[in-house]
């Protein structure tokens, strides 16, 4: 299956009892959705966010010899809007993770390729003014 | 930042005519668009050294701008967002045009479900058409326009979809149709010195002159 998270297109293995939710295998979640599962809970920078006890062993299970994560339901309970098309999944930005931009007011960080190949990211311009500027062809 | 599903291919030669002494980048996927909450194109944002961002606006159109694939310049706007950004980069936290923490979240705002929901479709609609899979790409676009109205790059980026004169046409209806209605508008304004706020963005054609002289002769 492809997923569309955080500006990136991967592809990554799909748990063959269950193609109508998705799941992610453990070991993959941080490069399919930027989480990943540490003792206090499911990890994003510095939000934590803690598994519902009832549900933690409805949300990781075992299956094709691999400890996946069921990211559909998790996703849910953050309020991530995510949309499906045959193999191919979307996610949306998480609202909490906006909340926090908007709070702080921190220029979210990104990473684009400029005209040269070269890649940039925000955070490299740390220590310098910087303008950023919109446009298209349309 | 050239923010277009087309990649370089769509935008280069308009790179290559602004002969440019800054960083650019394309953006074909809109994710800084998305990180910003930005719907339309201008969008600029002032961030500091500490990466604050002090500004974020929409609609910072220049005097003169290029639109329709080229088809024409319009005046829009006007100066006052270049002249302000300019006082920023010489006087940094001095400038009057840096916003207070209260105006940050005034401007700054969330966003509702429906637009969140449009954000992830409309990715997906620009990975179908990455692919090659136009029907695909064209649902959800539509799904994403239906959504999230409002906002213009879903509209813009979706239409172009079908072709730069579809797109042409569909934009210059839509503004028309803005222009009719009193209570829309694409953005708030700047709130700068000299700013020449139009509610509706109503284009004033380079060659209106011209074409107004055209009708009369007709009419006559």
């Amino acid at each position: 299956m492809i997923i569309l998270s955080n500006g990136k297109t991967q592809e990554f293995a799909q748990r063959s009892d269950d193609t109508e939710t998705l799941w992610v295998r453990l070991n993959e979640l941080p490069d399919a959705t930027g989480w990943s599962m540490k003792p206090q809970g499911a990890c994003l920078g510095d939000l934590c966010v803690p598994l519902p006890e009832h549900k933690r062993e409805e949300w990781i299970a075992d299956a094709d010899d691999w400890v996946w994560f069921n990211y559909s339901e998790f996703a849910e309970m953050l309020g991530q809007k995510y949309v499906r098309d045959g193999d191919v999944w979307s996610l949306g930005s998480i609202p909490e993770v906006r909340r926090m931009g908007l709070e702080s007011a921190v220029a979210p960080d990104f990473e684009v390729t400029d005209r040269n190949g070269d890649t940039l990211r925000l955070s490299d311009f740390r220590g310098h003014k910087v303008v950023l500027f919109t446009w298209s062809s349309w | 930042m050239a923010q277009d599903s087309g990649g370089p291919g769509a935008v280069d030669k308009w790179f290559d005519r602004a002969k440019p002494t800054y960083r650019c980048v394309v953006d074909p996927t809109h994710e800084i668009s998305s990180l910003f909450g930005w719907v339309n194109v201008p969008s600029a944002a002032w961030i500091d050294e500490d990466g604050q961002i002090v500004r974020s606006n929409e609609g910072v159109y220049p005097a003169e701008t290029t639109i329709g694939f080229g088809l024409g310049k319009v005046r829009m706007g006007d100066d006052s967002f270049a002249v302000a950004t300019r006082d920023w980069i010489e006087r940094g936290a001095d400038s009057e045009h840096v916003w207070t923490s209260r105006e940050l979240a005034e401007r700054l705002k969330p966003v509702d479900d429906d637009r969140l929901m449009a954000e992830a479709t409309f990715k997906l609609a620009l990975h179908f058409e990455a692919m090659g899979d136009s029907e695909r790409a064209l649902r959800h676009f539509g799904a994403a326009q239906d959504l999230a109205p409002d906002n213009w790059n879903y509209q813009r980026q979706g239409w172009t979809h079908k072709g730069t004169a579809y797109a042409t046409w569909k934009i210059l209806r839509r503004t028309s149709d803005m222009r009719k209605s009193t209570d829309e508008s694409f953005y708030d304004p700047t709130g700068l010195p000299g700013e020449n706020f139009r509610r509706y963005v109503e284009p004033e054609w380079f060659w209106t002159p011209a074409v107004r002289r055209v009708k009369q002769l007709v009419r006559r």
